[in-house]
């Protein structure tokens, strides 16, 4: 019995891996080469200051792309992550004002963030073809609900100002230290982040879980896998990761003001897209994030350093996305899906 | 009971068109205003860009694969600025010439859009997704920052909405009314909707499916060339960045007017039904007094008021679980 399933599942298994492994590899080369590119036409791109703010924005964007991945992986989006990153940047200095102590405000803010997206994801579960909208109906929710809030015996609307504690900004300030060294700690989190994600993907029961649900669901439930469950977890986790962007994007900062997520409604989605995930689900994985996220945060630097305007730089990053796509995710001709 | 059939008949209009009821009667005793003459006109004048971005988004959606055009605000952007730093600042103001070239500009975007769909064979959401980036980029490359004239004749059919019922803003909404109801009484719309809900389907069956999604995406573009000249008879300028909300804004209405994302379903009616009641949902919450809180009152509301739309959608309707 064991042996029949072994057979029939090793052909599936070594094609996807195959293919796993060709995005993985055309990432890293395209990684290779856009450093290369950045060294040879921007002066000062090899540099260990230059280095350090291309990781920290990268550790931003990559602890902020999770959620992403993870819905991707079952065929969903999440657009809730800007406003939900907006308000979490926000909330914990308003909480910080009011006299919580720090820890406990960021416990909360955690939790809320859990709860959020369990919410989303609840919400969303049975209409997983309108997902995309009930997210961005949940992000609108909690942005105006968390202004509300912070507005509410204030005089400032949208921004909110607190002392910061130390060890937050030290996190993910530019000039923070880890142990010494000169690189902000939030770049090792990100890393160590990164390994368990992706180690937990292929080793869990969980991740193992996504992966087959997004591949067929109706095998999935065959395997006894709670399509309810994931869903409403994944979305939970996306929660968590957003509140924690944004969290970390205030020390980064040092004020809180709630368009500091706007950016990520659509990099999240262009990040995943172009490490290689598939966003109808069932292949990629955060690793190929973790590339995309690169690449697109040094080419974003090499069009600064080359002196182009935001404008432009949206641009390339738009042009660039389709022969990316196109390299490893083109669909098969109808005749060849039948 | 036969008001219960009734509203089963609606199907998937049944929830828009409570909503509007709820949110009309709400407006007759909040601000009696709106039912003036000029209170319908500057409502149909502000909603106007709102519909034909739905109306754009209708026939894209229709086709399937999950076609949300994510790019069309940026689209709307960037036939404004066109219009008004292309045209209008070197003279060209004939109407035929500006409303011909927002037309055949917008319809060439899709048209582009659907070729890459079609045959590099990307999803087109990511295809739309990379069209947001590069037009908004290009549009503030066209146009710094807002700025510019329309032409005497546009503006006057702002000033004149602002003032009546019937007014060319309302006759243009009117002839794409009835330019959708012909194109539904065509083989191509059972087509489309063939494609949409099952393209294998479809394309076994003898349909070209490329040729219906590269129409469907070209009439979705004239559409967007309509919002485009609604949008600068409102504003009277070029603006690069704010066209741009009209994306979220679109897809939105497009929901509350009772479509389905999945393809297949969709029309001019619930768009119209969807714009209206962004439109009303706005004006209404404006005339609370919530003082600094109003914007963000608005977004709340905002919020709520969909997901609870899309919930309700999966109770009333029982096709929506599946779709």
């Amino acid at each position: 019995m064991d042996k029949t399933a072994d057979t029939t599942l090793s052909p599936g298994r070594s094609a996807a891996g195959i293919r796993v492994q060709r995005s993985l590899a055309i990432g890293a080369g395209l990684l290779a080469v856009l450093a290369v590119a950045g060294a040879v036409l921007v002066p000062g791109f090899v540099s260990m200051q230059n280095a350090r703010s291309i990781l920290l924005l990268a550790s931003f964007l990559g602890i902020a792309s999770l959620g992403q991945t993870l819905c991707a992986l079952l065929g969903a989006l999440d657009l809730s992550i800007p406003f939900v990153i907006g308000s979490a940047n926000i909330l914990l200095p308003s909480l910080l004002v009011s006299g919580l102590p720090p820890a406990v405000a960021i416990a909360l803010i955690l939790l809320l963030g859990a709860l959020v997206g369990a919410v989303n994801g609840l919400m969303s579960f049975r209409i997983q073809g309108q997902a995309l909208i009930m997210s961005l109906a949940v992000g609108f929710a909690v942005v105006g609900a968390t202004q509300i809030y912070t507005t509410l015996g204030s005089i400032y609307a949208g921004t909110v100002f607190a002392t910061i504690p130390d060890w937050l900004r030290n996190l993910a300030a530019f000039n923070g230290t880890t142990l010494g060294i000169p690189m902000p700690p939030v770049i090792l989190i990100w890393a160590i982040l990164a390994a368990v994600v992706i180690l937990a993907m292929h080793r869990t029961w969980f991740g193992r879980g996504i992966y087959a649900l997004g591949g067929s669901r109706v095998a999935a439930a065959r395997l006894q896998i709670s399509e309810r469950k994931l869903w409403v977890a994944v979305h939970a986790i996306s929660g968590v990761a957003s509140v924690s962007a944004g969290m970390l994007l205030l020390g980064f900062s040092g004020g809180g003001f709630v368009g500091v997520g706007d950016p990520y409604l659509f990099t999240t989605v262009a990040a995943v897209v172009i490490g290689g995930t598939s966003l109808l689900g069932g292949a990629g994985g955060y690793g190929a994030t973790v590339l995309g996220v690169l690449v697109l945060t040094v080419l974003t630097s090499i069009l600064v350093g080359l002196g182009l305007s935001f404008a432009s730089q949206q641009a390339v990053v738009g042009l660039l996305i389709i022969p990316m796509v196109a390299i490893y995710a083109r669909a098969p001709h109808i005749r060849n899906q039948i | 009971m036969t008001a219960a059939k009734a509203f089963q008949k609606l199907g998937s209009l049944a929830v828009p068109l409570t909503l509007v009821v709820v949110l009309l009667a709400i407006a007759a005793v909040r601000s009696p205003n709106l039912f003036t003459p000029s209170g319908i006109g500057n409502g149909i004048l502000v909603a106007a860009p709102l519909f034909f971005a739905t109306m754009a988004l209708t026939p894209i959606v229709m086709s399937g694969r999950g076609a949300v055009d994510l790019s069309i605000g940026p689209l709307i952007g960037f036939l404004n600025v066109t219009l008004i730093t292309w045209l209008s600042a070197r003279g060209i103001t004939h109407p035929v010439l500006f409303i011909g070239w927002a037309l055949f500009a917008g319809a060439l975007w899709q048209v582009l859009l659907a070729l890459i769909v079609i045959y590099v064979r990307i999803a087109p959401i990511i295809v739309s997704l990379s069209g947001y980036l590069v037009l908004s980029g290009v549009n503030l490359m066209i146009m710094s920052r807002p700025g510019g004239v329309a032409p005497d004749w546009l503006m006057n059919w702002g000033a004149a909405s602002a003032a009546q019922v019937i007014s060319p803003i309302f006759l243009l909404a009117l002839v794409a009314f009835v330019a959708w109801v012909a194109i539904t009484r065509t083989g191509f719309h059972r087509q489309l909707r063939m494609v949409g809900s099952d393209e294998r389907m479809a394309y076994t069956a003898g349909i070209n499916v490329d040729l219906v999604r590269l129409i469907a995406f070209a009439i979705g573009g004239m559409f967007a060339g309509l919002a485009a000249l609604s949008y600068t008879a409102l504003i009277a300028s070029g603006d690069p960045t704010q066209g741009s909300t009209y994306t979220l804004q679109a897809v939105t209405a497009l929901v509350l007017g009772g479509a389905s994302l999945s393809g297949g379903r969709g029309g001019a009616i619930g768009a119209a039904l969807g714009a209206v009641n962004m439109f009303l949902i706005n004006y209404l919450l404006g005339t609370f007094n919530f003082g600094s809180l109003s914007g963000y009152v608005t977004q709340m509301a905002f919020g709520a008021i969909l997901a609870c739309s899309l919930l309700v959608n999966l109770f009333t309707s029982p096709s929506a679980s599946k779709a």
